[in-house]
């Protein structure tokens, strides 16, 4: 075969780009090749399909209107779930609470996985004394008991909102993180290509978030898949014991702790049940897709 | 090694100190103080009466002036009084802590029981059956958040089944003293701890069964085998010696997990503990006991972190150069 | 004028030890050097590892902190220049890392590597940076469609050229070579030296050569000098210090240089026992009683020893 020469720059980049595949590719080459991760994916994508599309099928008025003739009404055609105390449907507060649960989540996720990344690399960039002060500071706030600081904060904040739940609860999600970022920015900064950008007159800033980061990367996304998960899990906990999302605003953790009277959890199963095992599914389903992304970034551990 | 446990001894200090400030200060941000409890829909009381009062109790005095006066006390053991209950905090928790205690000590106990098995199970025999389910169930264990698993348990083996009773921690008829009471009690503890227990086992089996298979391909181990030692004294001599031991090490994290759960599963399952106290004192307003008890709770965090530091740095010499 | 001279530089680190963290001594990498460099010359520091010539090279650069002592670059000393007044001169000083596998970012292209100093220092249009990345990229003698590739496309000699190419897009006075070759198969090592040589005359460039290995730095160096435990030893060169190596130290490091001839294994031997005699005779001479070793004093022109 003759070597051709291309000299055309698209061309060019294109090729390279096929030999370099992004992390995304891999994830989805990863993913597509373990088929327990597959059917994660296609299940979690259903679920978040049904769930933001409902107001597109399911009467969104009809949500909120209270029918007194129509209540605890066991699983029919008419209610797939059938409906709550106050006669409303409960496949479409479901939907509703899966939207809210997933969308709060996700929120919290990106909020602290930011909060932490910056932490973490400042930390573990600059090193020395200011990674020591800054470790002392998160060592403190990692041994403080957060689901109990949270609820006193839900309690205690004025005007609670969703937004404010959010903040909380991000401000209480990204020790982990920050730990994480911060060891592994460490290690990264003995390598001579961080020290190659310093001798180059590249502002330290612009090392930490792109020289540095970019070789975090796959770590963070790791990361954020698998805390995702969590993070909704303490969403509808704090929900169901009423410390969450305020009431107006149903969640996932709203249908199950109406499972607090023995009559409820025995003879109205289908209020609260529902609610529990799709957390459950989109929990697993979750881990199962975090699990392919992590071997995705660790060359050793793929798959495919 | 002494000079270690001293210095780790001592950064505990601040911990504490920061804390406890952090909680008053939450406590002096929640609506009310000792005296609106008290008084509250009291007509006989006057505006000008309750400004005197307050002058008597400190109330106006510069904050870092009551905190100092509120550590004094807490220290000793005075968080006030419960304005729901009518009684001294210490009173009420009195109540509650032997109940906390003995969930979240069986709890521990059965999580060990459970999991150092299956992990060293699990890392001895990679890919086999056996690993193949101790690897699904470890990741059911990680995914499902606590209360839903608590809530499912208990409406399977409470309602379904009827198994086992739920609600309080013995049954009420029953006199103090007498074996079924003893047997009652056991009976109540069951679903509690067992919901804990089973999904708390998730860090121990995933850290025994890396840690087992990163030490089987050790030297020291392939020395061992070349030497002609049986494969089961290999593990028990060799390989287990090393792994088990950090486990000690995750103790501090496991009494952070068990306050967190203690809060879910004892409110779900209405067990008289610390959790489901703090969860029905929060929804009264009785911030008395709020505050006492996440003082508490942080404490016993902090305590349980500095514990764990110290015996890893026993059982792992490399720790204590830092 | 001297394009760096460099005047009793010391490079401390505190020990910390007892109950409060306390400094209880101090590691003294470097402890007092003084040399200079002329323009276009190479200059080498030489010694074994530990002795303190990496962190010398460090220092000069800005990577390292100085404890005391001046590093007059054309004139100005860089040791008490602020970080932003400093970054003026990172035009003037560029590096070459020792291990190229690291010293590039495996999330770049070549293209972003070598413009990266490009875009710190110039403000160009991205045709032209193309442009100046493609000559660079001739130069250090990588084929044009390289400039897309991703660094671990390439091998360690190519990832070295691409670190050179790096170095030489701002047009330095003076670069650093830390250990440039060491890390390279000996068989691409004199491609990649002689390739240096070569740049040097083009650009014009002084290098500040940091190695290990005698047989390297004879290749490469006009003068040189001789590190041990962060003091110079011995300063001079090339053919002084190989001819007529003057401290004792110097002269177990020549003797202990391999020789090829079978011949003269013999003959080699019984200088080594020779010099390991005169160790055990003269020590007293080259050490202080702390076995510190003295200041240089110069013994002609251009070469000086660390003797009393």
């Amino acid at each position: 075969m003759k070597d051709t020469v291309i000299v055309d720059e698209k061309q060019l980049i294109a090729k390279e780009k096929a030999n370099n595949p992004s992390l995304l590719r891999t994830i989805w080459r990863e993913i597509t090749h373990d088929k327990m991760a597959l059917g994660s994916l296609i299940i979690l994508i259903i679920i978040l399909l049904s769930a933001y599309l409902s107001p597109l099928y399911i009467d969104q008025e009809a949500q909120h209107r209270v029918n007194f003739l129509n209540v605890w009404k066991a699983p029919s055609a008419e209610h797939w779930l059938g409906t709550d105390d106050g006669g409303r449907d409960v496949f479409g507060q479901l939907m509703l609470g899966t939207r809210n649960s997933f969308t709060i989540g996700f929120m919290v996720t990106l909020i602290a996985g930011l909060l932490g990344l910056t932490y973490g690399l400042i930390a573990g960039f600059y090193g020395g004394k200011i990674d020591n002060i800054m470790m002392r500071i998160l060592d403190f706030l990692m041994v403080l008991p957060s689901t109990m600081f949270i609820i006193v904060f839900v309690v205690i904040v004025p005007n609670y909102t969703v937004v404010t739940f959010v903040l909380i609860m991000s401000a209480f999600a990204w020790f982990g993180k920050a730990r994480l970022i911060r060891s592994r920015a460490l290690q990264e900064r003995e390598l001579d290509y961080i020290n190659a950008s310093r001798t180059l007159g590249t502002p330290s800033l612009k090392i930490m978030f792109f020289e540095m980061f970019p070789n975090l990367s796959s770590l963070v996304i790791v990361n954020m898949t698998l805390t995702l998960a969590g993070n909704i899990g303490v969403e509808t906990g704090l929900t169901f014991l009423g410390f969450g999302l305020p009431s107006g605003t149903p969640s996932l953790g709203t249908l199950i702790s109406f499972a607090r009277t023995p009559d409820i959890v025995q003879n109205k199963w289908w209020v609260w049940l529902p609610a529990a095992l799709l957390i459950l599914v989109m929990m697993l389903c979750i881990n199962y897709i975090g699990q392919a992304v992590k071997r995705a970034s660790d060359a050793r551990q793929r798959l495919a | 090694m002494l000079q270690f446990i001293l210095r780790r001894t001592l950064i505990m200090i601040p911990q504490i100190i920061l804390v406890s400030i952090i909680v008053f200060l939450l406590a002096k941000a929640m609506p009310g103080d000792a005296l609106t409890g008290a008084f509250q829909g009291n007509p006989d009381v006057s505006q000008e009466q309750i400004q005197k009062i307050r002058e008597k109790l400190g109330l106006n005095d510069p904050w870092y002036q009551q905190y100092g006066r509120w550590l004094g006390n807490a220290v000793q053991g005075d968080f006030g009084q419960s304005y729901v209950h009518k009684q001294p905090v210490t009173h009420l928790l009195a109540g509650k802590v032997e109940n906390t205690l003995l969930l979240s000590f069986f709890t521990l106990v059965v999580t060990y029981i459970i999991a150092i098995p299956l992990g060293i199970i699990s890392g001895r025999w990679t890919d086999t059956w056996a690993d193949k389910i101790i690897v699904t169930y470890n990741y059911f264990a990680f995914a499902t958040p606590v209360f839903v698993f608590a809530l499912l348990m208990m409406y399977l083996f409470s309602f379904v089944l009827g198994w086992l009773p739920y609600g309080s921690s013995v049954d009420i008829k029953l006199e103090e003293g007498t074996w079924d009471y003893f047997v009652s009690r056991a009976k109540h503890l069951v679903l509690p701890v067992l919901s804990g227990a089973l999904i708390a086992t998730y860090s121990t089996i995933q850290y025994l069964r890396n840690d087992i298979i990163d030490q089987k391909l050790k030297d020291y181990v392939k020395t061992a085998r070349a030497k002609g030692v049986p494969e089961g004294k290999v593990y028990i001599r060799h390989i287990l010696r090393n792994s088990l031991l950090p486990i000690a090490a995750f103790l501090g994290m496991e009494i952070t997990l068990m306050i967190t759960g203690s809060i879910f599963i004892e409110s779900i399952f209405s067990y008289p503990g610390l959790g489901f106290l703090f969860i029905q004192s929060i929804s009264t307003r009785d911030y008395s006991v709020v505050t006492a008890l996440v003082l508490i709770s942080s404490t016993a965090v902090i305590i349980g972190t500095m514990l764990s530091d110290i015996i890893l740095s026993i059982v792992d010499p490399r720790i204590r150069i830092e | 004028m001297s394009l760096l001279k460099v005047n009793d530089l010391k490079i401390h680190y505190p020990i910390r030890g007892g109950f409060f963290r306390r400094v209880v001594d101090h590691v003294k990498a470097v402890d007092g050097i003084s040399f200079e460099l002329q323009p276009g010359e190479t200059y080498g520091l030489v010694g074994e590892s530990g002795c303190g010539k990496t962190t010398s090279g460090r220092a000069i650069i800005g990577l390292n902190n100085v404890t005391s002592g001046e590093l007059l670059f054309e004139g100005k000393d860089l040791a008490k220049m602020g970080r932003m007044e400093r970054r003026k001169h990172t035009k003037d000083i560029q590096m070459i890392f020792q291990d190229p596998y690291s010293s590039l970012n495996v999330r770049k292209n070549v293209l972003n590597i070598i413009a990266e100093p490009l875009r710190n220092f110039e403000r160009l249009s991205p045709k032209e940076e193309l442009l100046r990345v493609q000559e660079l990229v001739a130069r250090v003698g990588l084929s044009p469609e390289s400039i897309y590739k991703y660094p671990h496309q390439f091998s360690g000699g190519q990832r070295q050229r691409i670190g050179i190419a790096r170095a030489l897009a701002l047009k330095p006075k003076l670069i650093i070579a830390d250990e440039p070759v060491s890390a390279l198969d000996v068989s691409v090592q004199a491609q990649v030296l002689n390739f240096m040589q070569e740049i040097q005359e083009d650009f014009g460039l002084t290098y500040l050569f940091i190695s290990h290995d005698l047989g390297i730095i004879q290749h490469m160096c006009d003068r040189i000098g001789i590190m041990y435990r962060g003091r110079f030893v011995e300063e001079g060169t090339a053919s002084e210090i190989y001819n007529n190596p003057q401290h004792l130290y110097t002269k177990r490091l020549i003797a202990a240089i391999p020789e090829l001839d079978p011949e003269k294994r013999f003959e080699k031997m019984h200088l080594r026992q020779s010099i390991n005699q005169e160790y055990q005779n003269d020590y007293n001479n080259y050490f202080d009683k702390d076995g510190r070793m003295y200041d240089l004093k110069r013994i002609s022109e251009s070469h000086s020893v660390a003797m009393q």
